[in-house]
């Protein structure tokens, strides 16, 4: 029997669509379908679109976009605006007296010991005059490609909750990721890659584990696809498990088709219903991220000029046992330049985490006892990285639809905890963005003399904020991107957020 | 917005001046009381914020005045003249938009008011207080639908569920759909009850079965709603609506070793067909309405089911602000998780304000919070035997009893005691506040993790300077925070040595040698060790080193040096380690659990940092007032009294072992973590918090539930000396009570949606005004009653709708339905024409791969399975998944028992939209994917069980053709056609039969049922 003509099929995919009961999970399908039928994405998509899972839930973008891409570098354990950032003189002067805020505060591990100046000395980089200290002193390249938001407050100290602020716009597990969102909204860019991709870091999961670019009521496709370049398993179940040993490339060729024949004929006596179609489409799309996702993190057509860049033309093949600035350079640049290979190869939205969970010894930002031992390191390999990830997308051409943010859990406080560390400042801290649509080399919402609390305490920026500028570059009325869920038309910002009109190019 | 005409004015008018006459008297502040409230009741929703609809606020006098599109709403003085009244007056107004006019009463107080000025408080700002009605279909009294009289021509009509299906087919021209064959309708059946696969030889049982197709097919329900799989299969759709888990999420997402037995629980209450209004109780209040039952206690295990904040509860105190919003969080999880499982409604919506679309003021959430504010997450002891628990039941009150009459002894010496005994006592109160009674969280020194117990690791103290001593003594730690108990760590071979080398290269006594025999693990007992050196009893040196030379044991495969104290004692007694500087091979560090100064710090479990000695002059002194008192007879009676007391304590101990459960309980803890139970369950206070802001607590609320049924109140009525649990239980009552028509309506539809892939109402989780309105609500209605009446048997329910014709319908589209345009009238199947061909949700296909892989272990209950390898246990568990063995036979058990975790959800079932234990869920997600390809072909579990179905086959069957026949038998239930014969046979002459049986798992056949 032949399949209905296209005419027939639209309606009643409709239908189907609807049968599942599923609302979105199917509208969703159904997009793809759609797309698969040479139906146009909404934005950026290939012009011969065969797509890998998704189109977007949207038929049409809310405003023009700037940006198409997403960049989220996020440092797990909550790293110091004070230390990189945002230069406070008042604490080089103050540096070991008694700390006064001049208000009652609640620290977490009840670190309000002296006033702590910045552990390094800051420099003036670009037109912008931008300050930046010792260890990010690499971004000094891009910095007026920067854009500062110095007023960024959080609602709690807690690290897994603040962390899910930022990751899903949510306190609590259970809410998508940023990528999420955007991947259900904006659908894929490509065949053969997944729309949105997470690079852990290496050593671990931050706080919440996976939570953190979870699909949650989404359907399963929109979650962050985890990778790890540069390990041997970089993506799960790519290939077959290692006990596979009676599974060989004959067999896999032999078996696709073989399935492919027997799946179709099921389908024949069953016609109307597109999931089974769909579950066919879906095993050959697999074969081909099989062949694309390796070559898309294979850096050995890589030129010695971009290695370097990158800080990967020389990598040793042991580290030391102590965190250093070289392998955490590796590591964090070997993300980034597998970032940019996947961005180019129309990876919608990529995720890239520096630092683990708060095991010992640390390797995340949150540094209660030392920032010198955790930050130093952390943060020239960040920083590396970022900026070579950013000089490259813009000698491509890409910087200007590629956007870039930088954040993290919460802030630092200005005082010491007795020590060499800092205890969690909810209460104030640092983001930056660059590329699609951002004004570079501006410093947004100034925090106080100490950096202890936003200048201006009653109108700070919240995550919201951030959020809704992100999918307002991307073409997305934050207000508008809604699925219900339990009950609630559940969206990124919950019911807040405001675009910030100031950082827009 | 547009004028009103102006005739709608004079009668407006009209109105409002026999209304000023009506006031004549009120006073003004009368008056504005009631048009403040009138205004946040019945405007404020609407006409406040940055954007007020019509431009018009209505918050405050200066927005009123300002006005919106329809210009200033007040003419103070006239309010004949003023656009607010117009609005609201007449026949029929046009505000409030939507909603019921205000009364007559009403607009003839907002006129007064105008008139007499519009007074306003200095600094007033009005706040909505708009609650939604409660005109809703769901919240209306359930009454139990007539059966509709249908026309049976062309339909089948087997029973009350056909009858009213069918009539909406007719309503909707319609037609039925053919029962399937009895292949199909088996295999349907099968994994819809018990979520596994008939065998061959059960369907070739049931398809030659030559009773009729009714009592052929009533006997397999039966038979199938008896096994104990039954029980595993819905028990799943139960958890994911609890949304169960077996780790806390969070950050350091550490385990909860005791969660299962709620698993058990709802299990073994399917299996048992428990009465559903007692499977609600027992969840909310089961210890209390169903005391000395193991039930009663395990179903708490609900209240608990979500996810938990350790840091938020563990580490920070309910002091703090991020302590209060934890604590907060998780009231908030727990009344969603009550609230939203059995009443499908979402409360949380009110946490800020009141709900924007449900009858649920924010009073009313915070009354539900106030349910459960004595509680908390942790773990529960109980006695699983019924008998045990009642004779630990009847101690525990003989207990009691002595323990009343001590007391009224007590009481008679404070009397008589007077202020010498009262000043004592307060003396010795302090003295017992400064030694600190609690235990604290510095446990100790703790190595890193080995994975042999062979590699020596050292911790050493250094004295200051080179000093003579006699003695030393160590004690083992107390890990309290991880459940693991005295001793954690002691190493299991040792050697103590002394020099004034810190490196220890020269001048070296060895003080203890303990490398040669294992020694026995002494707990926190202090070990005391004199010196062993010929060299005499009294050493000189600065530092002192202990060496273990062989490990403690922390987990099978990982070994640790622990130690919670050292003392090194000079001949006067003197502890010369105390407070020095500590050095170590390596240490973990984490603080303040671990470091290395705790072992120097003078305290350890069980021991105060203070000597006592205080405290027990003080006791001494008190005891003897004590005597003096007493008379002779009563203090003889006190002592009788504590020999018996002791006496039945020994009984007590000689009860067996208790049970642990995490459930939901009234926590007796330390540190930050201390629940209530120092204050014997006291629930906290629960404040409305002002835009759900811990920082911003209004009025206090007592407990209750919501205010939303005509017939059922939302008061407890409870006396003012009632405990937390008197509170539970009035919940449990409220929500199972016949008259709460939510609990009803929401079980049968969730039950319905399990078996047809769509609820009556589509959104299981919402019946309020987002969620959908029902298909079929006279079905629902008569399903409800019908369920709520007749003993609130699940199984009845089931049956009822596994032999209706409705659900024995083929699923695909007939050539019939095809003609009459069903796909045009009804493409998504709402009115139930066919079935819906289902799609296999992840346990379930794991659960087949297993059984036709012939490897399922059917072991039921018990604690999980755990499908990962986990790293790093000590901070924040790594759970690696692709570290375990799928051959592991411990995991070939059925998937309700597999080990869940929060942060780290196992790949591959997520990839297959397994429920999310960090959410609620209602009903799975559907999604098709090339990830999902990709791991049923390439994840070592199919890879493994593929060639274990290979196996299998091979060993029953030698002929290729009849190979092909088993495999097909197996997986399908059905014998291959020609086709797939000849498709397979070359396919695996060359590729062999593993490969097949890989194929097989990933047809779309074996992910579907029709």
């Amino acid at each position: 029997m032949q399949i209905d003509p296209m005419e027939n099929r639209c309606v009643s995919r409709r239908g189907w669509i609807e049968s599942l009961g599923q609302g979105f999970g199917g509208l969703v399908l159904g997009t793809m379908l759609d797309r698969d039928m040479g139906g146009s994405s909404v934005l950026g998509g290939p012009s011969t679109g065969t797509g890998l899972g998704v189109a977007g839930s949207l038929n049409t973008l809310h405003h023009p976009a700037k940006a198409k891409r997403v960049v989220q570098l996020f440092m797990a354990g909550a790293a110091s605006h004070l230390d990189l950032f945002d230069f406070k003189e008042e604490l080089v002067k103050r540096h070991g007296q008694e700390s006064d805020f001049g208000e009652p505060v609640e620290a977490f591990q009840n670190g309000l010991g002296p006033w702590l100046k910045p552990v390094w000395d800051f420099k003036r980089y670009g037109q912008s005059g931008r300050l930046l200290s010792e260890p990010v002193s690499e971004l000094g390249k891009v910095a007026d490609e920067l854009a500062f938001v110095h007023n960024v407050v959080g609602k709690t100290g807690v690290h897994s909750q603040a962390t899910l602020l930022h990751a899903t716009g949510f306190q609590l597990p259970g809410f998508p990721g940023m990528g999420a969102w955007v991947s259900y909204g904006l659908g894929s860019m490509n065949d053969n890659l997944p729309t949105f991709v997470v690079f852990p870091d290496h050593r671990g999961l931050a706080s919440n584990g996976t939570k953190n670019w979870d699909s949650a009521f989404l359907p399963a496709q929109h979650s962050g696809t985890v990778i790890y370049p540069g390990s041997e398993n970089p993506i799960a179940d790519l290939r077959p498990h290692k006990s596979g040993t009676y599974i060989t490339g004959k067999s896999e060729a032999a078996g696709q088709s073989l399935l492919a024949e027997l799946n179709a004929r099921h389908a024949q006596d069953r016609l109307g219903d597109l999931r089974l179609e769909s579950r066919i489409r879906s095993y050959e799309l697999a074969a081909r991220m099989q062949m694309a996702a390796p070559e898309s993190l294979d850096f050995s057509q890589e030129p010695e000029h971009i290695l370097k860049l990158y800080g990967l033309d020389q990598i040793p093949a042991t580290f030391d046992k102590e965190i250093n600035p070289q392998e955490e350079t590796v590591h964090f640049s070997r993300k980034c330049l597998a970032a940019r290979r996947m961005l180019e190869r129309g990876v919608r939205f990529i995720q890239i985490w520096s630092g683990n969970d708060n095991g010992f010894p640390r390797r995340n930002w949150d540094s209660h006892e030392d920032i010198q031992r955790d930050h130093g390191p952390l943060s020239t390999g960040m920083a590396k990285g970022a900026a070579a990830l950013i000089q490259d997308l813009k000698q491509r051409g890409m910087l200007e639809d590629t956007l870039i943010l930088w954040t993290t859990e919460f802030g630092r406080m200005p005082s010491s905890q007795g020590g060499r560390g800092r205890d969690h400042n909810p209460y104030c801290f640092t983001n930056w963005l660059c590329g699609g649509g951002i004004r570079g080399g501006v410093s947004y919402g100034p925090s106080d003399a100490f950096g202890y609390k936003p200048l201006d305490r009653e109108n700070p920026t919240q995550v919201y904020d951030i959020h809704a500028t992100i999918l307002h570059l991307l073409g997305i009325d934050h207000t508008k991107l809604t699925v219900r869920h339990n009950g609630i038309d559940r969206r990124l910002t919950d019911v807040h957020g405001h675009v910030l009109t100031e950082l827009l190019a | 917005m547009m004028r009103n005409s102006n005739q709608h004015i004079a009668g407006m008018v009209s109105t409002f001046f026999i209304g000023a006459l009506a006031c004549v008297g009120h006073s003004q502040e009368d008056s504005f009381g009631v048009v403040s409230e009138v205004l946040e009741r019945r405007c404020v929703s609407c006409h406040a914020g940055s954007k007020p609809k019509g431009g018009l606020g209505l918050e405050t006098l200066g927005a009123m005045l300002h006005g919106g599109e329809s210009g200033p709403s007040l003419d103070v003085g006239h309010p004949e003249k003023s656009v607010l009244l117009e609005y609201v007056s007449g026949t029929d107004p046009q505000m409030p938009k939507g909603g019921k006019p205000l009364t007559q009463a009403e607009v003839e107080a907002l006129g007064a008011w105008v008139q007499a000025g519009a007074k306003w408080p200095e600094g007033k700002k009005l706040e909505d207080r708009h609650v939604p009605d409660t005109d809703w279909w769901s919240l209306k009294p359930l009454e139990r639908p007539a059966v509709p009289e249908v026309n049976q021509e062309g339909y089948v009509v087997a029973n009350a569920i056909d009858a009213f299906v069918v009539s909406r087919l007719q309503e909707k021209g319609l037609p039925q759909s053919p029962r399937a064959d009895r292949h199909t309708l088996l295999r349907r059946l099968y994994l819809d009850l018990i979520g596994l696969l008939p065998s061959p030889e059960q369907i070739s049982e049931f398809v030659q079965d030559p009773a009729s197709d009714e009592e052929a097919y009533r006997r397999v329900v039966d038979r199938l709603l008896d096994s104990p799989r039954y029980g595993e299969r819905w028990a799943r759709h139960w958890l994911d609506v609890v949304h169960f888990g077996e780790t806390h999420g969070y950050d350091k997402d550490k385990q909860r070793p005791n969660a299962w037995p709620y698993r058990d629980y709802v299990i073994s209450a399917l299996n048992s067909d428990k009465p559903y209004r007692r499977f609600i109780q027992e969840q909310i209040a089961g210890d209390v309405l169903y005391p000395g039952t193991s039930d009663g206690i395990e179903a708490l295990g609900m209240i608990s089911a979500g996810p938990w904040d350790f840091i938020g509860h563990a580490e920070v105190p309910e002091t703090k602000i991020d302590g209060k919003v934890a604590r907060h969080l998780d009231r908030d999880d727990m009344i969603a998780t009550v609230m939203g499982s059995f009443n499908s409604l979402t409360v949380g919506c009110a946490q800020c304000h009141n709900h924007k679309f449900d009858p649920i003021s924010q009073q009313d959430y915070y009354r539900l919070q106030a349910v459960f504010a004595a509680l908390d997450r942790a773990d529960r002891v109980y006695d699983r035997d019924p008998e045990v628990a009642a004779k630990r039941l009847e101690l525990d009150k003989q207990i009691a009893l002595l323990a009343t009459e001590i007391k009224q002894i007590d009481e008679q010496i404070i009397e008589r005691g007077g202020k010498p005994l009262s000043d004592l006592d307060r003396l010795i109160a302090e003295t017992t506040k400064t030694l600190g009674g609690n235990e604290l969280p510095e446990f100790g020194y703790h190595s890193q993790i080995e994975t042999r117990d062979d590699v020596p690791k050292w911790v050493q103290v250094d004295l200051g300077d080179s000093q003579s001593f006699v003695a030393l003594e160590f004690v083992g730690c107390h890990d309290t925070f991880n459940g693991i108990g005295a001793g954690f760590g002691f190493p299991v071979r040792f050697l103590v040595e002394v020099s004034d080398d810190p490196e220890f290269r020269a001048g070296v006594v060895r003080w203890v040698d303990r490398t040669e025999r294992d020694f026995s693990n002494p707990g926190v007992v202090p070990q005391r060790f004199e010196s062993e050196s010929p060299a005499g009893s009294s050493t000189k040196g600065r530092y002192v080193r202990i060496t273990a030379t062989k490990l403690a044991r922390r987990m099978p495969t990982d070994f640790i040096f622990a130690l919670g104290e050292i003392s090194v004692l000079s001949r006067e007694g003197k502890n010369l380690a105390s407070g020095c500087s500590v050095t170590a091979l390596d240490s973990i560090e984490a603080g303040p659990r671990w470091q290395r100064k705790n072992i120097v710090d003078g305290y350890y479990y069980g021991r105060s940092k203070l000597a006592d000695t205080d405290l027990k002059n003080l006791q001494a002194q008190r005891s003897a007032m004590v005597d003096g008192i007493l008379g002779n007879e009563t203090k003889i009676r006190k002592e009788e009294l504590a020999g018996l007391i002791s006496k039945v304590q020994g009984a007590k101990s000689g009860l067996p072992p208790q049970q642990v459960v995490y459930a939901g309980v009234v926590h007796i803890g330390s540190g930050a973590f201390v629940g209530t139970g120092g204050s014997g369950g006291k629930p906290r206070p629960i404040y409305v918090l002002d835009r759900g802001s811990v920082t911003q607590p209004k009025d206090q609320v007592q407990s209750g539930a919501l205010d939303c049924f005509v017939e059922l109140k939302s008061w407890f009525d409870l006396p003012d000396d009632h405990s937390e649990s008197d509170r539970r239980a009035a919940l449990a009552h409220w929500i199972s009570d016949d008259r709460n028509p939510l609990t009803w309506r929401s079980i049968v539809n969730r039950v319905w949606q399990y078996h047809f892939g769509r609820g009556i109402v589509e959104t299981a989780n919402d019946l309020g005004r987002m969620g959908s309105e029902p298909t079929h609500r006279e079905l629902l209605d008569w399903l409800a009653v019908e369920f709520r009446d007749q003993g609130q048997s699940l199984k009845g329910l089931h049956r009822l709708i596994v032999t209706s014709h409705t659900y024995q319908q083929v699923s695909s589209v007939t050539n019939e339905a095809q003609a009459l345009g069903a796909e045009s009238v009804d493409s998504d199947n709402r009115y139930l024409w066919r079935s819906n061909r289902r799609r296999l949700e992840a346990e379930a296909l794991r659960d087949m791969v297993l059984q036709v892989a012939g490897k399922l272990d059917l072991t039921m209950g018990g604690p999980s399975f755990q499908d990962f390898v986990i790293e790093q246990p000590e901070h924040s568990p790594h759970y690696e998944y692709h570290l375990h063995d799928p051959d592991d036979l411990k995991s070939h058990r059925r998937s309700v028992y597999r080990f869940l975790v929060r942060s780290q959800p196992q790949p591959f079932m997520a990839t297959l939209d397994c429920a999310d234990p960090s959410m609620r869920v209602d009903k799975r997600n559907e999604s098709l994917s090339p990830l999902q390809a990709l791991a049923l072909l390439n994840n070592g579990f199919m890879v493994s069980m593929a060639r274990h179905f290979a196996n299998r086959v091979e060993i029953q069957q030698t002929d290729r053709g009849k190979q092909i026949e088993r495999m097909f038998l197996l997986a399908f239930g059905r014998k291959p056609t020609d086709a797939e014969l000849s498709a397979f046979e070359p396919y695996i002459a060359e590729h062999g039969l593993a490969n097949a049986c890989r194929l097989v798992f990933n047809l779309n056949e074996f992910s579907f049922v029709d």
